[in-house]
């Protein structure tokens, strides 16, 4: 009958699946893990491209789920280097140290966010103060900035990625979001619904700056200069927001990982940085 | 030896039902073990603590009342029941611009001694610091801070779970989010996938039905990522218009999303369920002069009710669990919703967005774990109450 | 009760052709509004599929190049889950059926079982990031997120099992008894072989479901981006729909990598697609060759 010809097929199958087992794991050595933010991901992913053309002989994965993902994954030996876009929270620097592991952590690039609203919206420079008040909540309409009586709506990234709590740290002086915040799961969301709503403000990557939507020129010294979001104007530091991207990795793997992170840092890899849309470091 | 055989096989197939029925048990095992631990533990970070001056007569404060005194929503101790006095909140961000590297040392081995000082000599003060750091002295006292109870978790309106000093965990907006759109979600979908798979399995010529079945059945295969994007980009901007809202990702957006990713399931369920009625019955009917109409209202559909309620657990359950899709176009802020127009959170959205980041056994994660746990008891009182329901009505 | 019948009859089938009419309407509508979305994603994505789109590496940061470890990442994870869930979904299927007795130990268990079926994909995902990534140490892997896609498909084979199998007629198996077979040679003889191409449509809407989802795999084996095919089941591999949902959502050039993500989206339809047609042919073919016998 059909029905065992059905089962012997399955059994065949995980025969098949069980052999090929056996030649698991065996060049370690050649093979590098790199695992976490979504942010850096694509960087990680094209430069190990890169890297991979000129050295054949060496295989990297390049996996995301966030920095917490890949801090975690680090912790348990489950991947070679972490990548994150923020900085060890205590918990984790704690679970390090308990675990004797001394890490290194390099920055690799440097991101800065873009803070965008809607093309049609006349208001053109936003103070950091008045970006506070807006995120926390404490101004909810355009007129109050100069711009047309409409209710602001925020967008903002997830609270746990990354991104979300650079902002809340160098722009909002640590102060929490208004709970009315509308939380997007990814920055191409958050785009999309700025180009699409009239009262919206939002911030991203500026490696993600699109024509559809409109950056507003920023000043952290309480008017007297706005500068607005550019390469150039991040690369000298006169752009405030922005913030490095880091590898992370055991000491102990230093050989196994060096010459990929070295690619990563020399001019080659950095000029890659700048094809991904993000800021190289030098 | 035949024999032995099948008793063996009658052995492995009982077997198999038990297994399955064991799964249920596996995830509850494992999701509540983690989920359940974070309760009672205290909203702080682990080993950290908040300290004021003896002098100060305030015990205890909640969570919420910690958010807001360091977003500077409370800057006054006479808010909390004390003297007016400003509050002046020190941790070990802002240690630096207080004392000098060489007052605190390099290590910050005095780092004790400069924070008691302080408290004593300006007894406004309130210090968020790492008990490993910090000795108390006589002059300084620990602030207690609630425990998180299962009823504040359930209860509290609002959901800061990174929210430093004390994480601000309250399921409540988030609950009701999920219950919102999947309601109302269930509500578009039901009648209109039953009118289809009546359509479908009564109505239709066998020509018609052999070209719609197979896509409806392709629908359900879309990958949810896709019908978000498509709701981004068509839903979304369709009730800004039409309804005038500031904001286009609603409850609403995610209902009509979620309605239209349950109809292929509803739709193939039930009309399979519609399609097991016997012909004996139908002929009945029909021999009794009923129309083909009254047979299916009344024969047809009280036949299949069963599998009809077990399509709408399975939409149910799609459309409450359902995560890429929704945060995509729900908005995903975490305010109790007034209604369907408004931005809402959902649960697995939440999870979905939240545990990639959440440091590995952390209280975050935990919570999320419990969180996970609120949406398996709810699924599960769901399909109680639909068990319920079918098992009455093929009583009376 | 002694109105003219002619009326009735009028009453009757008026009410039949609104109610038809309605229920036609809703049907079309619902078929629009399906095709609409179809035509919304062919019209982006068709444009890159040629077969290098299928048998290549992406290339340049995802936004060139084809997507075939994606591929190969969704065939195995659904040969795997399958593998497992199919057989054990199956038996389960024909022991609440056909074994179990009414009473406590059969309610517990399609209690169960149907609660199973209600369990949300990201509740299955974490279940299986805390069992068999870190309980059992299987890590991030082909075989974890196999168990997870395999429980998240279990519920809908049982259940279809079930259903096909309440759907044949008791007359077979008391003819079959009558005749002095045994309980089991009954099941494996007469009542699965007529509830067959059933039971199959069970396996394919599981293996539709289980080639389209996220959630689940997140956690458990999804890689965004690997050089080589996997070799072991202890390998991450690349899925489809989370290499659509990751590169049209993050990767910061979204704008040059949307029409592969369309693509990506389009292959996975056709995937779904050319399963059920498979699964109708199969029902077909079975369905007659079991009248003919």
């Amino acid at each position: 009958m059909k029905l065992s010809n059905l089962f012997l097929l399955s059994a065949l199958l995980i025969i098949s699946c069980t052999n090929s087992n056996q030649d698991k794991k065996n060049a370690d050595s050649k093979s590098i893990q790199l695992k976490g933010s979504d942010t850096v991901l694509p960087l990680g992913q094209k430069a190990a491209e890169a890297f991979m053309k000129m050295h054949a002989d060496v295989s990297i994965t390049v996996v995301g789920g966030g920095s917490g993902t890949g801090i975690t994954a680090l912790m348990d030996g489950n991947t070679d280097i972490a990548m994150a876009s923020r900085d060890l929270k205590g918990e984790e620097k704690l679970k390090f140290q308990e675990k004797q592991m001394n890490l290194e952590i390099k920055t690799i690039a440097v991101d800065a966010l873009a803070v965008i609203i809607h093309p049609e919206n006349k208001v053109e420079k936003l103070t950091r103060e008045q970006l506070e008040k807006i995120f926390t909540g404490e101004i909810t309409n355009w007129k109050d900035l100069g711009g047309d009586d409409a209710k602001i709506v925020v967008y903002s990234r997830e609270n746990s990625s990354g991104t979300y709590e650079f902002f809340k740290e160098h722009v909002m002086s640590k102060k929490n979001y208004a709970s009315s915040v509308l939380n997007m799961p990814a920055t191409g969301a958050i785009v999309q619904s700025v180009s699409q709503t009239k009262g919206a403000i939002g911030y991203i990557g500026l490696a993600y700056m699109s024509p559809e939507v409109k950056a507003v020129h920023v000043s952290y010294d309480e008017g007297k200069t706005f500068v607005a979001p550019s390469i150039a104007s991040a690369k000298d530091k006169s752009y405030p927001i922005s913030r490095p991207l880091y590898y992370i990795y055991d000491v102990k793997k230093t050989e196994k990982v060096k010459s990929y992170i070295d690619y990563c840092l020399s001019a080659e890899g950095q000029k890659l940085v700048q094809d991904v849309g993000y800021i190289p470091l030098m | 030896m035949k024999r032995y055989l099948e008793y063996l096989i009658e052995w492995i197939i009982k077997g198999c039902g038990f297994i399955s029925a064991f799964i249920v048990l596996m995830i509850v095992l494992f999701l509540f073990k983690e989920g359940i631990s974070f309760l009672n533990s205290s909203p702080l970070e682990k080993n950290y603590g908040l300290f004021v001056s003896v002098n100060n007569p305030v015990r205890k404060l909640t969570d919420l009342q910690i958010k807001n005194i360091f977003d500077k929503k409370i800057t006054n101790w006479s808010q909390l029941g004390w003297r007016n006095d400003s509050i002046r909140t020190i941790d070990i961000n802002n240690i630096e611009s207080i004392f000098t590297k060489e007052q605190l040392g390099t290590n910050y081995e005095y780092l004790s001694i400069c924070i008691n000082h302080y408290i004593d000599s300006i007894p406004g003060t309130l210090a968020f610091f790492s008990e490993r750091l910090l000795s108390i002295s006589s002059g300084t006292k620990e602030i207690e801070v609630d425990k998180i109870s299962l009823w504040s978790f359930l209860s509290g309106e609002e959901w800061f779970p990174t929210a430093k000093p004390a994480s601000i965990m309250g399921t409540l907006p988030l609950l009701l989010g999920t219950l919102i759109v999947s309601f109302f979600a269930i509500l578009f979908a039901l009648p209109l996938g039953l009118a289809a798979s009546i359509y479908l399995a009564e109505i239709a010529d066998e020509r018609i039905r052999k070209i719609l079945k197979p896509i409806i059945e392709l629908l359900s295969g879309i990958p949810s990522v896709v019908y978000g994007f498509f709701g981004l980009v068509v839903i979304v901007p369709f009730l800004q218009r039409v309804f005038h809202l500031a904001v286009g990702e609603t409850a609403l957006a995610g209902s009509i999303l979620l309605a239209i990713m349950a109809l292929p399931t509803i739709i193939t369920v039930s009309e399979d369920a519609i399609r097991t009625c016997p012909r004996a019955m139908k002929e009945a009917s029909l021999a009794l002069g009923a129309s083909h109409w009254q047979t299916i209202w009344k024969v047809i559909l009280p036949y299949a009710s069963s599998g009809i309620t077990a399509a709408s657990i399975l939409g149910i359950g799609r459309a409450i669990g359902e995560t890429m899709a929704v945060l995509m176009v729900t908005g995903n802020a975490a305010t109790i919703p007034h209604g369907l127009l408004q931005p809402v959170r959902t649960i697995p959205a939440t999870i979905a967005a939240e545990l990639g980041e959440a440091p590995y056994g952390g209280l975050h994660f935990k919570s999320l774990f419990a969180l996970a746990c609120m949406l398996f008891l709810i699924t599960m009182l769901t399909n109680i109450i639909a068990e319920r329901i079918s098992a009455k009505r093929k009583l009376s | 009760m002694l109105a003219f019948p002619k009326n009735i009859d009028q009453i009757k089938m008026r009410n039949q052709r609104i109610m038809f009419w309605i229920a036609r309407g809703i049907s079309y509508s619902i078929i629009a509004i399906l095709i609409l979305i179809l035509f919304f994603i062919l019209k982006r994505g068709i444009g890159v599929i040629n077969w290098e789109f299928f048998s290549t590496m992406p290339k340049e940061g995802m936004t060139k190049g084809g997507i075939l470890p994606a591929i190969i990442g969704t065939l195995y994870l659904v040969a795997g889950s399958m593998i497992i869930a199919f057989p054990i979904g199956m038996l389960s299927g024909i022991y609440v059926n056909e074994y179990a007795r009414e009473g406590q130990v059969k309610r517990f268990i399609k209690l169960m079982t149907n609660n199973l079926a209600g369990v949300p994909s990201i509740v299955f995902g974490l279940f299986g990031m805390a069992l068999f990534v870190n309980q059992l140490n299987f890590g991030a892997s082909i075989l974890a997120g196999s168990l997870t896609l395999a429980l998240l498909a279990l519920p809908l084979i049982i259940r279809t099992t079930e259903e096909s199998l309440k759907a044949v007629d008791n007359t077979f198996r008391h003819a079959s008894y009558a005749l002095g077979a045994s309980k089991l040679y009954t099941i494996r003889k007469v009542v699965v072989p007529i509830a067959f191409p059933n039971i199959i449509t069970g396996l394919i809407l599981g293996i539709g479901r289980v080639s389209g989802e996220t959630a689940p795999i997140l956690f458990t084996v999804a890689a965004y981006f690997l050089p080589r095919l996997p070799n072991s089941v202890f390998d991450q591999c690349m899925a489809l729909p989370y290499h659509l949902y990751v590169i049209s959502t993050s990767g910061t050039d979204i704008e040059t990598s949307r029409p592969i993500a369309y693509g990506t989206a389009v292959v996975l339809i056709a995937i779904v697609l050319f399963v059920n047609l498979l699964a109708n042919f199969l029902r077909n073919y079975f369905s007659r060759k079991v009248k003919m016998k």
